[in-house]
């Protein structure tokens, strides 16, 4: 709220210091914030209602949509082009651009000295991933590039050219990792998903259209090789010109080198194991068919 | 009402001598009106303290004797305690407060839930009479009604989340601006006698109809015996609060520690970043 609000705010208090009490009989709701029923009624206002005289038009018989009385009609008078053929099938990545990032940033919904991931910004509460509307995480945004202070250790699902640019520049790492829907479900709300008391998944490998994105170290995918992702900032940097800083001489390097495991879903959580938060404990397996399952060598 | 105004006008001499300095009464005749503590400020911590505005101000007194005394005064949150009063708000909790709870059972029979009226009345045609299918059509002396009240009506619904919120927030900040709000250090009074309350709220120019919030839902003894009978002086746990017995009551009395419970759990919903959990809608045994 601005000053300006407030100066408004305090007149209108003083104003009520002057006026009789507020009690329940003399409040109202605002002027025309009632609506009142449309049809009228008595000598002319219940004339016709709006349906006017006589005929199909008085009775309201509206014709199908489309129709037109005979002709051909339009929507049937060409070929289907089927341009958006099973896009509903497709991965829906719902941005979040690198402005609203540092926003969170500077207004301390995210903690810089930790590793973020995609449950860190989900438990901020003003992003939001939906699993069931084919949501697959978050796709960072080139918005606000030039702005983007953080040095950060960040864990996106999608990023451009830029946006690894822009993180990088500032010293920071970035990673695109893939989370199939059990894993994501967990991954966005934790809380729902340890009440379940059912066992932490372990994180499939992306499917087939998606696996030549997640290999390639020039997207820092989690599958590519660590010393071509290296070589590839270099690359980066040289392209966009700017000097890369030395992560390894950063007294945060542990922090940076943070990497989940491919088939890790929680930063300190093994697949496996399940989170009792009513007791506040963690059940590990022991049963050895249970272990070679969910870490296969 | 001129009793109230002349209250407001003791009540505003101290305002803007507080405002000027925090010292001790100079003259015999602020003496007279109440004694101050050589500390007039308590220390409160404001949780989310406001940045563009300063702290609202009341006094705290206290209810063991019947002449007031000022035990101080205490920071008060702007944003709970001198928000925005809006008089729709207030209208729309008021109006949603009486309608959660009404239920209609204004009741009538339609045509076929009339008695009789099976047969048709008359030949359709060769009589010259119009034609009719039933004695207990709409048109008929006796029919059924058509589109009549069906009983039971519920008129249950749910006013949007913030806006109970705001409404709250507008009741709090008019009761306080309209030197409406006292604030007391506990609900303990001397004796049951149900006389000494009225001659306080007498004394102290509250009222007529008063109303007394603490947090807790059990009250000490004397207070709930003296009020027991008054059916003007009411007590209310913090869970309670809401806006029509805030505007119903002429005065509004909250403990300290009340304020600080009313001003944890509203700031708390004005800055929770899961609202969007809080505004979804209303659904019968939703367990969130």
């Amino acid at each position: 709220m601005s000053v300006t609000n407030f100066c408004k705010l305090d007149t209108a208090l003083n104003l009520l210091r002057k006026l009789p009490r507020v009690t329940l009989s003399n409040i109202k709701d605002n002027p025309g914030s009632k609506k009142k029923p449309k049809r009228g009624r008595a000598q002319h206002g219940g004339d016709k209602h709006g349906a006017g005289n006589k005929g199909s038009g008085q009775r309201q018989n509206y014709m199908r949509l489309g129709y037109e009385t005979g002709n051909n009609p339009f929507y049937l008078r060409f070929q289907m082009e089927p341009y958006y053929k099973g896009h509903h099938l497709r991965r829906q990545y719902p941005p979040l651009s690198l402005l609203q990032l540092q926003k969170l940033i500077d207004t301390s919904r995210l903690p810089v000295d930790k590793p973020i991931d995609l449950t860190a910004i989900c438990n901020t509460g003003l992003y939001v991933c939906k699993p069931d509307k084919h949501h697959f995480g978050i796709n960072l945004t080139d918005e606000g590039a030039d702005l983007f202070q953080a040095k950060i250790n960040i864990e996106v699902q999608w990023a451009s050219e830029q946006v690894i640019a822009a993180v990088e520049r500032n010293g920071g790492v970035i990673t695109t990792a893939y989370y199939d829907p059990q894993s994501l479900w967990a991954a966005v709300n934790p809380r729902r998903f340890f009440m379940k008391g059912v066992p932490i998944p372990k994180r499939m490998i992306p499917p087939q259209d998606a696996i030549d994105y997640y290999t390639n170290p020039a997207n820092r995918g989690y599958l590519a090789d660590p010393e071509k992702v290296s070589w590839e900032r270099l690359v980066l940097s040289q392209k966009y010109g700017y000097k890369l800083p030395e992560i390894e001489k950063d007294p945060q390097y542990r922090m940076l080198c943070e990497r989940k495991d491919p088939l890790q879903v929680f930063f300190g959580l093994e697949p496996g194991w399940v989170v009792n938060l009513h007791d506040r404990k963690i059940l590990k397996p022991c049963d050895e068919e249970v272990k070679a399952f969910y870490n296969p060598q | 009402m001129l009793l109230n105004i002349t209250k407001r006008l003791v009540c505003r001499k101290w305002s803007t001598r507080s405002m000027s300095s925090n010292v001790l009464p100079h003259n015999e005749q602020e003496m007279e009106t109440a004694v101050v503590p050589s500390t007039p400020i308590l220390k409160r911590e404001l949780l989310y303290p406001c940045k563009y505005e300063c702290p609202r101000e009341a006094w705290v007194e206290n209810l063991d004797t019947v002449k007031e005394q000022k035990l101080g005064m205490i920071h008060l949150h702007p944003e709970v305690f001198g928000g925005k009063p809006r008089m729709d708000l207030l209208h729309r909790n008021v109006h949603w407060q009486k309608m959660i709870r009404y239920v209609s059972f204004a009741h009538t029979k339609t045509r076929a839930e009339v008695k009789g009226g099976g047969k048709k009345p008359w030949p359709q045609k060769g009589l010259g009479r119009a034609r009719h299918g039933s004695i207990r059509s709409p048109l008929f002396k006796g029919g059924g009604i058509a589109h009549g009240p069906r009983s039971p009506t519920t008129h249950f619904y749910m006013l949007n989340f913030y806006s109970r919120i705001h409404g709250l927030i507008a009741a709090l900040s008019v009761k306080l601006a309209q030197d409406d709000l006292h604030i007391v250090n506990s609900l303990e009074i001397p004796t049951e006698d149900p006389k000494y309350l009225e001659e306080l709220i007498e004394n102290r120019n509250w009222g007529p109809s008063v109303l007394m919030i603490d947090v807790d839902d059990i009250m000490p003894q004397n207070i709930s015996v003296a009020t027991d009978e008054v059916p003007h002086v009411n007590l209310m746990p913090v869970y309670g609060l809401n806006v029509y017995s805030m505007l119903k009551h002429s005065t509004l009395v909250l403990t300290v520690n009340a304020v600080d419970r009313i001003e944890e759990r509203i700031l708390y919903h004005l800055h929770r970043n899961d609202g969007r959990e809080a505004v979804k809608p209303y659904h019968f045994n939703n367990n969130s």
